[in-house]
Formats: structure tokens, sequence, C-alpha cells
């Protein structure tokens, strides 16, 4: 099969040459054209929710009556007397340092050992890239069999070196650490991709001078890699506290609708879905989630602005 | 190979008419194709065709109104949000005892008594057919905003093999002669038995209902209701002795006289399942469960009632009524046909058609004592358990802020039942759910 641009007209030379700025226009519009429903798309699923729950968290609304106005009730209201916000908070806190941290540092170990040049590398590289494809209630799912307390297979290999079994997801201090190494899990293998891409691109001509001088391969580790690649790792960390303050389907399916038992894993994610969908207080949901939007904000500026601080040091200690 | 060129306008003009084409169809899909009466209600796969077979019979008497059923997924309270959101709230709804007054305090349900008071034969009907209880569940605040459909009250099943190859003797046959507390616990610690390896290999109970509404029916049992009052409730009696001593005795099942599984042994098979493959002899649970249990192979099962705590002593066994009852919806444009079909079903032959499904208890007297109930539960001897089940059932709180409290309730109950918490720690959760009850 030919693909042919039937009239003369169509090549790029000859609208130019031939028709003046009229081709151009045309193409402009024909731009603005293509990317319409995109913009459309963008405008009816993400500006008009941001505006509507902007709007709604002022209001107190239950879906089946009219929205009532309300001023700043919902945020006061969160702030004073809910008590279950400071508890949201703190499990949220808990868990986004719980699973970004060993996150990070598995995932430079697993991009590290991936980087290397070795024997059956690609079946690993799969094994390890193989959580990227599974969604979060299934992998909820098949976690739960894991931690099953009798017969599960975390504590049956616990049982192999003598540890007795550990009530995973029924005791509440438990649940939580159970919840961090399935987010962790989760978040490895996109987190090595980003890694590993950044490790691919620092100069073979560095580690050669640094083995030149000596260098073992865990101090050019150490010395090299991780600091050539610390862009990278920030835009890591940011994307893992990003998903971690926004946890809701993985926590929803592993330990219960309410973030059992008792109020062990009742996240931010949890708390929003709760107000908004059992509750029926969409406006006190909204409230909360522009609430988490601007914690998400501070965080992320203030890490880029250590980054950008602590790269530009770099730079000049570089000169 | 096509011998002329495919020119990329050519193409261009193709996937747009493909898309206008296609969206065209998708809008025609949402549109509202027909005048038909929705019906909203949850259901698993038999229930569902149990419940067709009502809408059937109902459209072949009164072939002028076409229905057209909308099966709710998990979470039928955010389905119906969405929908009524929407402006679709369906015509008639399912409506749950514990939820509907969520919904009637918003005004989304219509006072079916502006049309019972025109429709004085069916009032007439209803009140002599009728379970008070049951009934004035889904009156509130002086409105009627369902008429029950289906009891779905809790009892004990119980493993017929089971008991004789123990030398047990067996349970009530009614609410009126109920056992207690004791006699139960020994029965259950006869009927449990340990394997080899140090497990238990039969437990002598075990509960398939939700564990905190569990052990708040063995509180009714002795003799405390759960709140005060019961509509519209201003204090819930978690802080009343003999709520706490009968929630201890439950949670007592598992963690002190290890006749019950634990929250951990349940993990690795459903307490149906252990039931229905004979690893449990008795079982706390409601009618949805028989159809499992009928199917399940080589099992000999009857039902009796709950047993009773110190402080009921005397009086008879009673059981939660747990209905449903159908609605309608307040902006329904059809609320004529909606009626009629409320009518059909909560009346004598709709009522007849649930009762000979075999998969719910009916809720007037007429259906209950009917020869297709029988029928369709041959195999219980103690059959007075289920017709008389209604009978003996009191009610849980109805009050809009359910949700909240029942939030409450989860995370408060589960340290309780675990056994790493008295009982008596109940007593710190009346003052939070007074609260989120004076200002939900």
């Amino acid at each position: 099969m030919t693909w042919v641009d039937a009239p003369a007209t169509a090549t790029p030379e000859g609208r130019i040459t031939t028709k003046g700025s009229g081709p151009s226009r045309r193409r402009a519009w024909a731009g603005r054209l293509f990317v319409a429903p995109n913009l459309a798309a963008v405008a009816v699923f993400m500006l008009f929710p941001l505006g509507f729950s902007l709007y709604m968290s002022f209001q107190n609304w239950d879906v089946f009556r009219p929205p009532k106005f309300v001023g700043l009730k919902n945020f006061g209201e969160l702030f004073t007397s809910d008590p279950l916000f400071l508890i949201a908070i703190r499990n949220t806190v808990i868990f986004t340092v719980g699973t970004v941290v060993p996150t990070v540092l598995i995932s430079l170990v697993v991009a590290g050992v991936l980087n290397r040049k070795v024997k059956g590398v690609g079946v690993f590289r799969t094994i390890v890239f193989l959580p990227l494809a599974i969604s979060s209630v299934v992998m909820a799912v098949v976690w739960q069999f894991v931690f099953n307390t009798d017969n599960g297979l975390l504590n049956i290999m616990l049982g192999w070196v003598g540890i007795g079994p550990i009530p995973w997801l029924v005791e509440p201090r438990w649940a939580m650490a159970s919840l961090c190494m399935v987010s962790v899990w989760r978040g490895v293998p996109f987190a090595t991709v980003v890694l590993l891409a950044a490790m691919q691109g620092v100069p073979e001509t560095v580690y050669e001078a640094a083995k030149i001088d000596g260098a073992g391969e865990i101090r050019q580790f150490v010395s090299i890699t991780v600091p050539l690649i610390r862009g990278a790792v920030s835009f890591v960390v940011v994307i893992s506290i990003i998903h971690a303050f926004q946890a809701f389907d993985m926590v929803y399916v592993l330990n219960g609708p309410n973030g059992g038992p008792e109020s062990a894993t009742y996240v931010l994610g949890i708390m929003l879905f709760q107000h908004a969908f059992w509750f029926l207080e969409f406006g006190y949901a909204s409230a909360l989630a522009w609430v988490m939007f601007a914690i998400l904000l501070v965080l992320t500026v203030v890490q880029l602005r250590l980054t950008h601080r602590r790269s530009w040091e770099t730079s000049r200690g570089l000169r | 190979m096509l011998d002329k060129p495919f020119g990329r306008r050519s193409l261009l003009r193709g996937a747009g008419a493909l898309s206008a084409a296609s969206l065209a169809s998708w809008a025609a899909g949402c549109a509202p194709d027909d005048d038909a009466l929705t019906f909203f209600f949850a259901a698993n796969p038999d229930e569902r065709d149990a419940r067709m077979r009502i809408v059937d019979e109902f459209q072949r008497r009164h072939p002028d109104i076409k229905v057209r059923a909308v099966l709710s997924g998990p979470g039928g309270m955010q389905q119906l949000s969405t929908f009524c959101a929407g402006g679709k709230c369906p015509d008639v709804l399912m409506a749950w005892e514990l939820t509907y007054a969520e919904l009637a305090d918003r005004g989304v349900l219509l006072d079916l008594n502006t049309l019972l008071a025109r429709d004085l034969a069916f009032a007439a009907e209803l009140t002599s057919d009728s379970i008070g209880a049951l009934y004035d569940t889904f009156t509130f605040n002086g409105g009627q905003y369902a008429f029950p459909e289906q009891w779905s009250g809790n009892f004990l099943f119980y493993n017929k093999r089971l008991f004789t190859k123990a030398g047990v003797p067996a349970p009530p046959t009614t609410w009126e002669k109920p056992w207690s507390f004791a006699e139960f616990l020994d029965t259950a610690r006869a009927l449990t038995k340990w394997g080899e390896s140090g497990r238990v290999s039969q437990w002598g109970f075990v509960n398939t209902f939700v564990s905190y509404y569990s052990a708040g029916l063995f509180a009714m049992n002795n003799g405390v209701p759960w709140s005060t009052p019961r509509m519209n409730p201003t204090h819930f009696n978690f802080d009343n002795d003999a709520f706490i001593e009968a929630v201890q005795f439950y949670a007592d099942l598992a963690n002190k006289y290890k006749v019950a599984p634990n929250a951990s042994e349940t993990q690795s098979m459903s307490t149906p399942d252990l039931f229905a493959v004979g690893r449990a002899a008795i079982a706390l649970g409601g009618h949805w469960r028989y159809q499992t249990f009928m199917r399940a192979d080589g099992l000999d099962f009857d039902v009796t009632s709950l047993p009773i705590g110190p402080r009921r002593t005397g009086q008879l066994a009673c059981s939660n009524i747990g209905a449903t009852g159908l609605a309608i919806s307040a902006s329904s444009q059809r609320k004529e046909q909606a009626w009629e079909f409320v009518k059909f079903a909560t009346g004598p032959i709709g009522q007849a058609l649930i009762g000979e499904s075999c998969l719910f208890v009916p809720v007037l007297r007429s259906a209950l004592n009917s020869d297709g109930f029988a029928k369709a539960h041959r195999r219980i001897d103690n059959l007075a358990v289920l017709t008389e089940g209604p009978a003996y059932s009191e009610g849980l709180p109805i009050t809009p802020a359910w949700e909240k409290v029942n939030a409450l309730m989860d995370r408060n109950f589960g340290p309780v039942l675990r056994g790493s918490r008295p009982a008596t720690s109940l007593a710190g959760l009346s003052q939070p759910v007074d609260e989120v009850l004076r200002s939900p």
C-alpha cells in the first residue's frame, strides 16, 4: 500500500512558495484542531473537576440536596475538631516514610545491579519490572494470601528460620508494616526504570578514572553514581511522596474500607473516600483534597529548592 | 495492495465520520430510550433471578407498565447517589433497614402514607397481614418510607450429624424455649475437636455475619437494646453492663474458650465454608446462607434460635430485623406505576413468590405460613425458627448518622473481639457515638 499526499500543495515547501502566509495560518488552525480533543479532555476531566472541588470545599453538599455555602467551615472543622484528621496525617506520614525511603534505597541497588553487564541480567530485569504490569487491586488481593497468618507464604517462609506466625493484617502494628511492604514492592520497578536510565547516562570515563585511582565497586557507586544521578533520585523521591500521599486503592483492598484494623492504616486517601462516598460529605472531602494538595505542593517545592541548591553547590565545588 | 493512493485527507475525513457516528450512537445509548419504570436492587445472581420472576409476573399482570431492572454493584448507596446526582434516581429502590433513614432524611424517598391513604383496601390488607416490628422499621419521623419485602434476621444453623456424633442434645426448636449462654458454650465446647497437629480440626461455633453486629446480637439477647430510643437514638448502650457482659462472652468464645476461630484463623478459610464442609458444628447467619448450605455435599443441617444471656432469663430469644424494603423515589415521574409495583412485590402475590424462591424469608404472615414456603424449606425440621423469626425480631438503631456510627464501631469493637482489650473499653465508645448522633 502506498501513502501519497495527492495535491502538490501538500508539501511544506509548496505551501510556503505558492500561498505565502495563508498555508501557515491554515497549518496553525489545523494544529489547534488536532490538539482540541485533548484540550477538551483536559478541560472536562481535569480543569473542571479541579475548579469544582475548590468550589465544593466551601459548600456543604450531600449530592441529594443543593449545595449550601459554609465558607471556611469545612477547613475549620478539619483542623480543629476532627480527631481522625490527625490520625490520618500521622498514618500517611508513617506510610510515606516507610515507603519512600526503602523504595529509593532498594531501587538504587537494583538499578546498580541491572546496570552491570552480567550474565542473566535480562531475566532479572524482567522479574524486577513485573510488578509494574500488575494493577494495585490485583496486587493487594495476591498479597492478602501472602500475608495470611496461618497459611500465608510469608509466615511459612519465616517459619523455616524459626520465626513464629506474625498476624500481618490482623494486628494494627503489623498492618502498617504490611502495607508499606506491598507499596515498596509496587514502587521499586518504576523507580528502578528512572534510576537505571540516569545511571546509563553517567560517562564511562569517570568510572575508568576512578578505577585507576583504586576505587572499588561500592566506592564507585557511592561516590560517582549516586551523586551524578541526584536529579533522577530527586524526581523519584518527589513522585514516590506524591504516590504515597494519594494511596487509596491498595489500602482499600488490603486493609478494608475503613483503613483497619482499628485506625492503623487510616490514611488521607481513605479518609477522603469515606467522607465523600460513605458519609456523603462531598464539601468536607473536597476541603480535605485541597489540604492534601497544599501539603504536597509545599513538600515538592521545598524538596526541589533543596535539590537545586545542592546541585548548584556541587557544580561550584566541581569548578 | 491498493492501486489507488489513499489520501491523508480521505483518511482524516473517514476518521471524523467514524468518530461522529460513534459519538451519536453513544449519546443515543445514554438517552432515556423508553418510559420504563426503573427498579434498583442489589442481589447475587440467584437472588437476581428470583427478583426477576417477580418483575416478570408483575409485567404479565400489568402489560401497560414496563419495568427495567437496575442491578446494584457493591456499594449500593454510592451507586444510588451517583444516579440521583445525575438526575436519574430510580423510581423504585431497595431500602436497607440500617441505611434508608439517611435517604429519607435527605428527602430522597417518598412518604408512602400519601399513597396508602388513597388505597384503603391495600392498607387494610397490609395491616392484617404484616408483622408490626418489620413494618414499623421503615416508619421514620412520622413517614412510611418503605414497605418490608424480606426478613434477613440472624439465627443459628447447626450440623445435625456432628451433634449426633458428639452425643450432644439437639438445640431448641423455637424462639420460645431458648437455650442459655452457658448451655450454648457447653455445646460448642463438646463440638470443638482438636487434631493431632495441635490445631482445631472442628469448630464448635463460627460466625458468618459481620462480627461486631453478631456481638451486638448476643447483647440484645442479654436484655439490652443497642440504642435508646431505637428511632433517632440519642444514646448507644455500649456502656450498659448487660451489653458489655454479652460482648465479652461473644469475644471469649474465640479468645478464651477457643470454641470459635479468631480473626487470624478465619483468614485461610471463610466461616461459611467451614460450616459447609462440616468443619464447624454451629454457624450464626441469616437466611441468605441457606442456599449455600443447601448445595453443600453431605451437609445435614437444621436451624435453631440464638442463646439468651443471664440478664434475659425467662424471656424469649430474639433475632434482628435486618429487613430490606421497597421504596419509591420522591422525584419519580412514574409514582402511580411505582406504587402498583411496590404493592405487588410487597403484597400477597409478590410475597408468595419470594417465599417459594427458597432464597428469602417473606414478611407477610400469609406467605410465611404458606405451603410454598414450607415446600421450599422441606429440609428444615425447625421451620418455626424461620416462620416465627420475623415476629421475634428486634430492630437495630435507625439513624441518618448510621454510616458514621458504623465506622466508629468497626474501629472500637476490633480490639475487643481480638481479645486485646476487655469489653469494658466499649464504655468509652458511647460518648463519641452520642456526639455523632447530636451533630451528624
